[in-house]
């Protein structure tokens, strides 16, 4: 019996060996990690920055994906850029002039400048640029609608480039695309091929250094930016594939700046030392949209909208019985402004209703009165009938991914209760919804759009011209709507060089859509960011103080960022943690040694009690 | 049980856990007896019949799903002309009939061509060759340690059944296995990441460093440190439960009790005789589940941020990105048809009642 004891007490020995040499293995790793943020206070610091969606490629003609182009927007200087305040700015051009006829824009290119290589930067990296795109198909998946009113492009002289257009227009087409290095590129068998994700040359604040796919993605500051070198050593971009991850690692040090939070996690944050919490005036719209009737690009009536939406007056008094002002409170819990024209306030030049027109406001007996008057009579049971008679009840679709679209349907159903009209809720996919609103398959639904500094492209989406084939191929229609007044506005405003006449048409134009009633505006949702302001300040917001650093039309808000120089770090960080205060650590390698000793010690009694027993 | 769904590849399988009687492993009505060159054609005939099925359904089942032109899902919100759409819709072969572009799938499929990505511009395979090894370490380290974990206290606490073991062990187990993984991932990413700073909060590897050789493995394990330990935690309980009914099975057996007769300690019956026997339908078993392992993946990548093929999958829905989808999809199918039918020969291997007769 003896003879079994032994070797079956060494068993237990190596077995609790063994355990003890996995804790150790586990514990080790989270000791080492605390020492990870002081090696990094010596080095000259680079931002780090949480991502969140997927890279598809740094190649700036096939990039499309937002986190990739967000990136490049550091790599490469536009020929013009979008200022603090979204406003044009000088970029490559430091000055530009259009024809009187609106068809030749003639840019001179700063003297002077230098890729991030040394190589020096002229017109005729532009030019190539833009003919690269114009010539190659295989190059146009991201950026070909830029250069589609482009007739030719020549670079003059090393300064001067001279862009002629096919039609007149306002918008200056320098902006937004990427101009990329001649030098580099047109050594490129097939420039659709180049990967362009190791040492890049680029013109902006930082360029791209190394990309590890799914892992990171490291820029480094470009000492040859015109503007001067940024105060950072780089930026370092970390996958956190959901903002709660995200949140946690900022929490823990491991990421400098994260954005695009959600309330809770947004207030969760708001009280951490350290951390300086910013709710930016957001570029995307929310609104209730109601279909006017669709019809496809041959004029046949498209999809299956309730035909009684096509009266102006229903679709008015709908609007009116819907209160903005509780749902941006309520469901947005106040974290945005309340919705105008679908141009969003962080546009100056280009928000609001145009001069003269009085926006409807939520009155419920009003709009049962304006529903009276127009022949919607009421049922015993408090609910309306269609002017042939026949029970009027709608329908309203939202995105089951956004939670805000189920709690606004509640509110609006209530509210359409009120003026008689039972409404049938369903929350389905973003793709169901993407189809469905483009077959005209809707009553009701919510939709936004992220919009951009320049108002063109949302007003094209809503000509007669952007509706769709019946099977939803073709143009891209907003509202499946048309108005040949509005296409009149649209035109004007295209080709209308004054910036102050140009913005009254816009604004015209919108206000438009909004008295139509077919996509009224509830909200601008707020951006929520936080990054740690115990380790970088100088975040530059855009449009200036009210607006976000993240995610911008241009590179201000990461080019601005500057390191907490150590000393002062030091002293406001020791409470705010990056790493683990030492006694943590003490404690957990206490409790694993009492774990694995009363594991051992409880094994070893029974083993005796067995022994005992035989 | 032989063949599982393809559907098991994309989910853990919440079925619930295996009851002694259907552990046994490989299909009962198998040609038992038959030879075993037969044996292996049959099964091998119906993994690739399995195969064959998972080749169609990936293909059409992804393009009924709603909202699923790529063309126009790529190019929403952006300025694009109606041409533009058109041509990237004919770059990807979208203009062509449904069947013509089936044919044209299975024929690259069969040079091994899985096409490109309408998304990342890279070919699919090498976009899974890519992120195929960081799912495999999280799953196979995963596999490995649960495994382990589940045998060991299996066949304790079946030895020592209805002892305070016994019920603290399976009590344990059976609650990590009903709790949904993503919330236990997220409450370990609260408390070791965001509140003691002990884990780091996703990823692989410390972002931006240049690290190598020791460290780098160590900084790798330290990230590796949470996703495992809540994969384990959620998958252990099937092998536990499975260990803990096949020895129990085993224990009322006569050659236990010869061996007692002999004079062997408790210890040595467990270990050299009723443990070897008890680990028969439990091999199969282990099988069977690893495939749908590499499946269940895909959450736990996306709470703790790992650069594996379950994020790949979930990113390629979007768009929908179809020749990625497609990709991924047979890839996870493959493997699970592979491990069962592994679990199939090995069952006829282990088991020499099966040779007999």
């Amino acid at each position: 019996m003896t003879d079994h004891h032994t070797p079956s007490g060494r068993s237990l020995l190596r077995r609790a060996a063994a355990f003890a040499v996995a804790a150790v293995a586990l514990a080790a790793p989270a000791v080492a990690g605390t020492t990870l943020p002081a090696h990094a206070a010596d080095a000259a610091p680079a931002v780090k920055v949480a991502i969140a969606t997927d890279i598809d490629t740094f190649n700036p003609f096939l990039a499309i994906l937002a986190s990739s182009t967000g990136i490049l927007r550091f790599q490469y200087e536009n020929l013009v850029q979008y200022g603090v305040n979204n406003e044009p700015v000088p970029g490559l051009s430091d000055k530009w002039e259009t024809s009187t006829d609106g068809k030749t824009w003639t840019y001179h290119i700063r003297d002077g400048m230098k890729w991030s290589d040394n190589q020096p930067l002229t017109a005729d990296d532009v030019a190539w640029t833009f003919n690269a795109v114009k010539t190659n198909p295989a190059l146009q998946k991201a950026n070909g609608g830029l250069v589609e009113n482009v007739q030719s492009v020549a670079a003059k002289d090393p300064s001067t480039l001279e862009l002629t257009l096919t039609a007149p227009q306002a918008s200056n087409p320098g902006f937004e695309l990427p101009i990329v290095p001649k030098h580099v590129w047109e050594k490129q068998a097939d420039p659709s091929k180049y990967a362009n994700d190791t040492d890049t040359v680029g013109s902006g604040p930082f360029t791209i250094k190394s990309y590890q796919k799914g892992v990171s993605v490291q820029l480094v500051a470009n000492p040859n930016f015109w503007r001067g070198p940024a105060k950072v050593s780089g930026l370092t971009y970390a996958y956190y594939k959901n903002t709660d991850a995200a949140v946690q690692a900022l929490k823990n040090g491991e990421v400098d700046i994260v954005g695009s939070l959600t309330p809770a996690q947004f207030t969760s944050l708001k009280d951490q030392s350290g951390i300086t919490t910013n709710q930016g005036a957001g570029r995307r719209y929310t609104a209730l949209a109601i279909n006017p009737g669709a019809i496809d690009a041959q004029g046949k009536p498209l999809g299956d909208g309730n035909a009684a939406l096509q009266d102006p007056v229903l679709r008015q008094a709908i609007v009116k019985a819907v209160d903005k002002q509780t749902l941006l409170t309520r469901v947005l819990q106040g974290l945005g402004k309340p919705g105008l024209t679908e141009m969003p306030g962080v546009y100056p030049s280009y928000t609001g209703y145009a001069p003269g027109y009085t926006a409807p406001t939520f009155d419920i007996a009003g709009a049962n009165q304006l529903l009276d008057r127009a022949g919607y009579a009421k049922g015993a049971d408090g609910n309306r009938t269609d002017k042939s008679g026949k029970p009027l009840t709608l329908r309203l679709m939202g995105r089951n991914s956004d939670p805000t679209h189920a709690q606004m349907a509640e509110f609006v159903k209530g509210w359409l209760g009120q003026i008689g009209i039972p409404l049938t809720v369903s929350m389905v996919t973003p793709n169901q919804v993407n189809d469905d609103s483009t077959l005209g398959k809707y009553d009701l639904y919510f939709t936004g759009w992220g919009i951009g500094p320049d108002p063109d492209f949302q007003l094209s989406i809503n000509q007669c011209s952007s509706r769709p084939n019946a099977d939803g191929s073709g143009a891209t229609s907003e509202n499946n709507w048309c108005d040949p007044a509005f296409d009149a506005l649209y035109k004007a405003q295209h080709t209308e060089l004054d910036a102050a006449k140009r913005a009254d048409l816009v604004k015209q134009a919108f206000t438009m859509i909004d008295k139509a009633a077919i996509n009224s505006v509830v909200w601008y949702a707020d951006t929520l960011e936080a990054w740690r302001s115990d380790k970088f300040t100088g975040f530059v917001k855009q449009p200036e103080n009210t607006g976000v650093v993240m995610g911008q039309n241009g590179y201000w808000g990461l080019y601005g960022a500057t390191p907490v120089s150590a000393d002062t770090a030091s002293s406001a960080g020791t409470s705010s943690s990056s790493g683990m205060p030492g006694w943590v650590i003490g404690l957990v390698i206490v409790a694993v040694i009492v774990v694995v000793g009363a594991i051992i010690l409880l094994s070893m009694r029974r083993r005796a009690t067995a022994a005992d027993r035989e | 049980m032989s063949i599982a769904p393809g559907s098991d590849a994309l989910a853990r399988d919440e079925a619930g856990i295996d009851t002694p009687g259907d552990a046994a492993g490989p299909d009962e009505s198998g040609p038992r007896g038959s030879t075993l060159p037969r044996y292996i054609a049959v099964k091998a005939g119906g993994a690739l019949i399995s195969l064959a099925m998972v080749v169609v359904l990936g293909f059409f089942s992804f393009r009924i799903l709603p909202g699923s032109d790529p063309a126009i899902n790529l190019t929403r919100g952006r300025q694009v002309s109606a041409a533009e759409v058109e041509r990237l819709r004919h770059e990807f072969g979208l203009d062509q009939s449904l069947i013509a572009q089936f044919f044209r799938y299975v024929g690259d499929l069969l040079t091994g061509n899985l096409g490109t990505s309408f998304v990342y511009n890279q070919s699919v395979s090498s976009l899974i060759a890519e992120k195929l090894g960081p799912t495999l370490l999280l799953t196979g380290t995963a596999a490995l340690i649960s495994i382990t974990l589940g045998l060991w206290l299996g066949q304790r606490a079946a030895w020592r059944r209805g002892s305070w073991f016994d019920k603290l062990q399976t009590g344990t187990a059976l609650t990590f296995w009903s709790v949904p993984t993503f919330w236990l991932g997220l409450i370990l990413l609260l408390v070791f990441a965001g509140m003691f700073h002990l884990f780091p909060a996703g990823g692989m590897t410390t972002a931006g460093s240049d690290e190598t050789g020791f460290a780098y493995i160590l900084d790798a394990l330290h990230h590796l440190t949470l996703p495992v330990v809540t994969m384990v935690a959620v998958v252990y309980a099937q092998y536990l439960m499975v260990m803990r009914a096949s020895v129990l099975e085993e224990m009322s057996a006569d050659y236990l009790t010869t061996a007692r007769a002999k004079g062997l300690a408790e210890d040595k019956v467990r270990t050299r005789h009723a443990v070897p026997n008890a680990l028969l339908p439990t091999v199969t078993l282990i099988f069977l589940h690893v495939g749908g392992l590499i499946g269940g993946a895909v959450t736990v990548e996306t709470v703790f941020s790992w650069p594996g093929l379950g994020f790949l999958t979930f990113t390629a829905l979007s768009a929908p990105d179809l020749p990625l989808l497609q990709g991924t999809f047979v890839v996870f199918s493959t493997i699970v048809i592979l491990m069962n039918f592994v679990a199939d020969l090995l069952y006829r291997v282990l088991d020499p009642r099966l040779k007999a007769a």
